[in-house]
């Protein structure tokens, strides 16, 4: 297959506007890489919580801090998105929500219900 | 050059596209659970928690939903591997390393699940 070398490529990232689908499906792929970065350290937090009650104690006080309360929420919310934008790909995946209206109402309704859960997440801690 | 490249292995793909959905739906079921478990029967003090790990059935559970995180996360950073890393090394190195870095979590989940049964 001959590669048009003249045509037209079109990839200013500034410039592009990208349907709130479109923007979902990123936020999927984003919310993916950076909760997998988290993982040695919420190992890290499950083995001290199970070694002894002054390990539990130490890393139930960390928590309480405000720094961890603040990156607990910001994983609460990428742990949500990424469950509801995931739950738009398998129902993507059985042709549900496949009309655009429809596909935009579900990309939008992922976003709501993972700030509902950050919402709800905030009053709680 | 009019030669096709080649096609590679028709069947690995979708494999990987069937594993993860697969993956998933444990992964959404046991946190619809894990959520579900703790609210309604909180676990409020070391005691509670540690023998709530200590019964075989939630260490499986935690074991499954582990193995599962580990090879979803794996599929899922080899496809944005294949999407945006370039050149093929760079892609190699990386993948090279997530996999033993998700192997490594893996026999260490091994260990703190093996290490919590009393």
């Amino acid at each position: 297959m001959e590669k048009n070398k003249t045509r037209p490529v079109f990839l200013n990232l500034l410039q592009i506007r990208l349907p709130i689908g479109g923007v979902v499906s990123i936020l999927h792929r984003a919310t993916g890489v950076l909760l997998v970065l988290t993982l040695p350290w919420l190992l890290y937090g499950l083995q001290q919580s199970l070694s002894g009650p002054a390990e539990y104690a130490a890393i139930m006080a960390r928590l309480t801090t405000l720094p961890a309360r603040v990156l607990m929420l910001v994983l609460l919310w990428m742990f949500a998105q990424h469950f509801f934008s995931g739950i738009r790909h398998l129902l993507l995946d059985l042709d549900l929500g496949m009309e655009k209206h429809a596909a935009r109402r579900l990309a939008w309704l992922t976003l709501a219900a993972s700030a509902l859960v950050l919402v709800l997440a905030g009053i709680a801690l | 050059m009019n030669a096709p490249r080649s096609i590679g292995s028709a069947r690995a793909g979708l494999g990987e596209w069937y594993i993860q959905r697969i993956t998933s739906i444990y992964l959404a079921g046991f946190t619809i659970y894990l959520v579900l478990r703790l609210w309604l029967d909180p676990l409020p003090d070391y005691v509670a928690w540690r023998s709530w790990f200590a019964q075989g059935p939630v260490r499986l559970a935690w074991g499954l939903f582990i193995a599962s995180l580990l090879v979803h996360a794996w599929i899922g950073l080899r496809s944005v591997f294949m999407d945006y890393l370039r050149p093929a090394a760079l892609r190699f190195v990386a993948s090279l390393l997530v996999g033993f870095g998700l192997l490594a979590l893996g026999l260490w989940a091994a260990q703190i699940l093996f290490a919590s049964n009393t």
